[in-house]
C-alpha cells in the first residue's frame, strides 16, 4: 500500500512565483516526486521577496519562496542553452507531468512547448499557466496576481462604499484563487490518463479561473446590467453583521466579526451580551437592515469595552458565528489551526527552523504532509543530473562551468 | 454534453454553501452531481441577490452560478426512510461531500464508518469551519467570521475604519476549491488502490491560504502589517496601489527591478515624458536597482523619490479612462491593470476572444443566462458548464426511479410520509 496519494507520480516543474509552484505543492505533499527546474540567470523572484530568514535578503533566505515549495527538489539549468534543452528532453521520459508559468513564447522559443514535448511523449500531460491564457491578443499580459485581481474585479468589490476608493485585498489575491483549480486540472488529467492512455494539454488563465470566485457577480451583470460594488460589510443575508471594535490588548486594537442569521441567533447573542431587550428598531431581519447604522452603533456599544477572546466563547457557545479578527501573530497562536497541525517548522537547509504554512485539508488513509523543506537553488543538481541520468561527475561539473547547469 | 474527464464518477452533495465550488468544479468535468437537498431546499437558494431582484427559490445568483450542471432530489434525513434512500445512495456513488456540523452524520447513524460500510469505495468529504478536533470545532462561522479568523480581513481596509471583506463573500469559495483538490487525491489513490477515505477541509486554513507572504512577516520581521487603504505597507514605506482616473481607478507597481518591471518603469516614464508629466529625475533614473518597499528597505531620498512619482502618476492617469490607459499599458508592456467592474469584465476583448463565457438556457426563468466558462482548457476533454442549475427535486424521478429503481407506488409512499 502506498503511504502517498501520489507516490509514483513524476513532475518536471519550470513554474515560478505563485500560482505555479502553489499547485506543485499539492502534488510534492502528497507524495508526487517534483522536480523544479530553476535558474541563477533567472531566479524566481519569490526567490529575492521578503520575509527572510533575519530580514536579511539571499537567494536561499526567503519564506515567501519557502512556503510555496516544500516537498520539492531543484536543480538549475539556463534553458537559453542548447544542452540545457538536451538534459530537459533526457528527463521528459520520467515525466508524468510537465508544468509551466512562462509568459507563452518562452517555451515556443526554446522548442520546449507542448507540441514539441508530445511529439517525444505522447502521453505527457501538459499544464501551461499565464496571466491571461496562451491565446488572444492580451495572451502576453505581463501582470502578477496583484494586478490580477484588480483586473478580475476584485478590488472593485473591496471598500466601504461605492464611489469612494477601493480596499483592495491583501497582495496577489488571484495566486490563492488558480492554484485550487490547477491541482483538479492536473489530479483529474492524470486519472483520465490512467483510464483511457491519453494525455493532454492544458491551458490554464489564471484570469479565467478567477472569475470563478465572482461568477454570481458577473451572471447578475449579464442577466440584469447590475454592476456589483463595494458594500463595506454590509450584507443582505444576516445583520448584525460587520467587524466590531473591542476592547485592546497590548496596546493594540482588536475587533470581532459578528454575524446573526435568524431571530433565534438574535436572541441568543442579545443573551450572551447580558443585554436589555433592544428596541423595536432591531425587532426583526428585516428592521435590522433596515436600520443597519443604528444596529451597527448598538452592537459596537455593546461589545466595545470587551475582551474579544471572551465575547467570541460567550457567543459561540450561545450558537452566534463570532470570532476575532486575526493578525498574523493571532493566527501563529490560534488554537483551532493548532488543533488542525497546520503550522509547521521545518528544518531549512539554509534558514534553519521556519515557519510554514500546513495543508487545509486532511486525507484519512493517505494523509500528505510537508515532506521535506523548501529546497535551496540548485541543490538536487547532482542528485538529478548523476544518479537520475546517469552523467559523472567530471561531466557535471564541466556543465555547471559552461553554465549549462546554472 | 458533459465533459468527459470525471464521466461516470457520482458525488453525493448534501453542502451548503461552503460545498458549492466543490461540487460545481466537479460537474464542470463531468461527474455526475447530484445535490441531495432538505425539502425546504438548499440554503444556497436563499442567497441575494435574485434575478430581477424577485426572491424566489430557482432564483438566485449564487444558486444559478454554482450549482449550474448538477442535478437536485430532496430527502428529509429526519426520517428513517429518507436516511434509508440516502445509504442506497451511497453504495452508487463515488464521493459525499458534506458541511453540516461536525457529529451531525454520526449522530443520525452516518457517520464516515456507516458510509464506508456501505461503499468501501466512498470518498467521503466534510467542509468545516474550524476542523473537526479543536476548541472551536462546534462553533459556527458565516463567511465573515472565516475571512476574519483565517486573518485576510485585517490586511482589508483603512486605518481607524471597520476591517473588510469584499462584498461577494470568498471565504466558502476557497473552502469549496479545496474540498475539491483533496477528493480528487483521495480520488487518485482509490482508483489505484481500490479504498476511499475521509477528507476533512478546514476552512479558516482554507483561509489563511490566501495571506501570501504575510503569515511569516512577525516571525521573521518582527512586525505585520496594518491594514492602510489602497496602500501596501511594508519595509518601512507605504506604496500606492490604485489611482484615480477619468472613469473609475486603475492599479499599477511602480518598481523597477527585475526584467519586467524595468520594462515598465521605463515605459510608463517615456509614456509620460511625451505629455509632459514626467521629472528628470525619473527620465534618466536606473530603474533597474529601485525597488524601495517592496524588495528593499527604503530611505529618506526614496521615500522623496515615491512621493513626487505618485503625486505625478495620478496627475497623469487623472487625464485618462480607464480602458484608455489599459490599452496603452498593455503595448508599453506597463505592470498595470484597471480596478474592472462586472461591465468591464464582460466587455473585455481577451476573454471574448477566448469565448471564455458561455450562454445557458435557463427553461426555468424562461430566458438565457451567461455564465463563467472553463475554468482551464483542456485539449482532449473540455471542461465547463453544461447545462442550468436544477429545479429543487428535478430530478426526483431520474434518480429514486431510474438509479434506484423505486418503483412508482413506493415513491409516492415515500412522498406521502414526508421522506423525499
Amino acid at each position: 500500500m502506498k503511504r502517498y496519494a501520489l507516490e509514483g507520480v513524476h513532475v518536471l516543474d519550470f513554474t515560478w512565483v505563485g500560482v505555479g509552484p502553489i499547485t506543485t505543492k499539492y502534488l510534492g505533499d502528497n507524495g508526487a516526486d517534483v522536480i523544479r527546474v530553476e535558474s541563477a540567470a533567472r531566479p524566481d523572484i519569490l526567490r529575492l521577496a521578503p520575509p527572510w530568514k533575519d530580514a536579511q535578503p539571499g537567494i536561499d533566505t526567503s519564506q515567501f519562496f519557502a512556503s510555496f515549495n516544500t516537498s520539492k527538489r531543484s536543480i538549475t539549468l539556463d534553458l537559453g542553452k542548447p544542452k540545457a534543452r538536451e538534459l530537459v528532453l533526457k528527463l521528459l521520459p520520467w515525466a508524468d507531468i510537465v508544468a509551466e508559468s512562462f509568459t507563452p513564447k518562452a517555451l515556443r522559443k526554446w522548442e520546449l512547448d507542448y507540441e514539441h514535448l508530445r511529439a517525444l511523449k505522447p502521453e505527457l500531460i501538459m499544464l501551461s499557466t499565464c496571466m491571461q491564457g496562451q491565446t488572444g491578443p492580451n495572451a502576453l499580459y505581463p501582470g502578477f496576481g496583484q494586478l490580477m485581481a484588480a483586473l478580475s474585479g476584485y478590488y472593485h468589490i473591496a471598500g466601504y462604499a461605492p464611489g469612494e476608493p477601493p480596499s483592495p485585498p491583501y497582495g496577489a489575491y488571484t495566486d490563492f484563487i488558480a492554484p485550487r483549480f490547477a491541482a483538479c486540472a492536473l489530479l483529474a488529467a492524470l486519472d483520465y490518463r490512467r483510464r483511457t492512455g491519453r494525455g493532454q494539454y492544458i491551458d490554464m488563465s489564471q484570469y479565467e479561473a478567477a472569475l470563478h470566485n465572482l461568477a454570481p457577480v458577473l451572471v447578475d451583470y449579464f442577466a440584469s446590467g447590475r454592476v456589483a460594488g463595494p458594500a463595506g460589510n454590509r450584507s443582505e443575508r444576516y445583520a448584525p453583521h460587520g467587524a466590531y471594535r473591542c476592547a485592546d490588548l497590548d496596546g493594540q486594537e482588536r475587533w470581532l466579526a459578528l454575524a446573526v442569521a435568524s431571530e433565534e441567533e438574535w436572541r441568543s447573542m442579545l443573551a450572551a451580551l447580558g443585554s436589555p431587550t433592544a428596541d423595536s428598531r432591531f425587532a426583526t431581519m428585516a428592521a435590522r437592515m433596515e436600520n443597519r447604522a443604528a444596529l451597527d452603533e448598538f452592537v459596537g456599544a455593546l461589545v466595545r469595552e470587551r475582551d474579544a477572546d471572551a465575547l467570541t466563547a460567550a457567543l459561540q457557545a450561545a450558537g452566534v458565528s463570532a470570532y476575532p479578527v486575526q493578525n498574523c501573530v493571532d493566527i501563529h497562536r490560534d488554537d483551532n489551526l493548532e488543533s488542525f497541525g497546520f503550522w509547521h517548522w521545518l528544518d531549512h537547509k539554509v534558514m534553519g527552523p521556519s515557519p510554514y504554512e500546513g495543508m487545509a485539508h486532511r486525507l484519512s488513509r493517505t494523509p500528505g504532509e510537508l515532506r521535506t523543506p523548501a529546497p535551496t537553488l540548485g541543490q538536487h543538481n547532482d542528485e538529478v543530473f548523476g544518479e537520475m541520468l546517469g552523467l559523472d561527475a567530471a561531466e557535471i561539473a564541466r556543465l555547471k562551468e559552461e553554465r549549462v547547469i546554472f | 454534453m458533459g465533459s468527459e474527464l470525471l464521466s461516470g464518477f457520482r458525488m453525493l452533495d448534501l453542502a451548503d454553501e461552503k460545498g458549492a465550488l466543490c461540487s460545481k468544479i466537479f460537474a464542470d468535468m463531468g461527474a455526475d452531481v447530484i445535490k441531495v437537498e432538505p425539502p425546504q431546499g438548499c440554503s444556497t437558494r436563499r442567497i441575494p441577490p435574485f434575478v430581477d431582484d424577485v426572491p424566489d427559490a430557482e432564483r438566485s445568483l449564487y444558486f444559478i452560478a454554482y450549482q449550474a450542471g448538477k442535478r437536485s432530489v430532496t430527502l428529509n434525513l429526519d426520517s428513517p426512510d429518507g436516511r434509508a434512500l440516502l445509504e442506497d445512495l451511497v453504495r452508487k456513488s463515488d464521493f459525499l461531500l458534506e458541511s453540516f456540523p461536525v457529529g451531525y452524520l454520526e449522530s443520525i447513524g452516518l457517520g464516515y464508518e456507516r458510509l464506508a460500510e456501505l461503499n468501501p469505495r466512498i470518498i467521503h468529504t466534510s467542509i468545516t469551519p474550524f476542523g473537526d478536533t479543536g476548541p472551536g470545532k462546534n462553533y459556527k462561522a458565516c463567511d465573515i467570521v472565516s475571512w476574519a479568523a483565517g486573518g485576510p480581513m485585517f490586511l482589508m481596509g483603512e486605518e481607524g475604519k471597520p476591517p473588510l471583506e469584499m462584498s461577494l463573500p470568498q471565504a466558502a469559495l476557497h473552502a469549496g476549491a479545496e474540498a475539491a483538490v483533496a477528493s480528487l487525491l483521495a480520488h487518485y489513490s482509490r482508483e489505484i488502490e481500490g479504498h476511499g477515505q475521509r477528507v476533512v477541509v478546514d476552512m479558516q486554513a482554507c483561509v489563511a491560504w490566501t495571506l501570501m507572504n504575510e503569515q511569516a512577516m512577525p516571525i521573521l520581521h518582527g512586525d505585520y502589517i496594518r491594514r492602510s487603504g489602497v496602500h501596501y505597507t511594508a519595509i518601512g514605506t507605504r506604496r500606492k496601489l490604485v489611482y484615480a482616473c477619468k472613469d473609475g481607478y486603475i492599479s499599477t507597481v511602480l518598481a523597477g527591478g527585475s526584467g519586467v518591471g524595468t520594462t515598465s518603469m521605463k515605459g510608463l516614464v517615456e509614456w509620460m515624458a511625451g505629455s509632459g508629466f514626467a521629472a528628470d529625475w525619473m527620465i534618466t533614473k536606473n530603474w533597474a536597482t529601485w525597488v524601495p518597499g517592496i524588495l528593499m528597505k527604503a530611505t529618506d531620498a526614496d521615500r522623496e523619490e515615491i512621493a513626487d512619482l505618485e503625486d505625478r502618476v495620478q496627475r497623469f492617469f487623472n487625464t485618462m479612462t480607464k480602458r484608455e490607459i489599459y490599452a496603452e499599458a498593455l503595448k508599453r508592456r506597463i505592470l498595470l491593470a484597471p480596478v474592472a467592474t462586472a461591465a468591464d469584465i464582460a466587455d473585455d476583448v481577451q476573454l471574448k476572444a477566448r469565448n471564455y463565457f458561455v450562454r445557458v438556457e435557463h427553461d426555468t426563468l424562461g430566458r438565457t443566462l451567461t455564465l463563467p466558462g472553463a475554468f482551464a482548457k483542456f485539449s482532449v476533454t473540455p471542461v465547463g458548464p453544461g447545462r442550468r442549475a436544477p429545479r429543487l427535486g428535478e430530478h426526483n424521478g431520474e434518480v429514486w426511479g431510474e438509479l434506484l429503481g423505486i418503483d412508482g407506488a413506493r415513491l409516492a409512499r415515500l412522498r406521502a410520509i414526508g421522506a423525499i
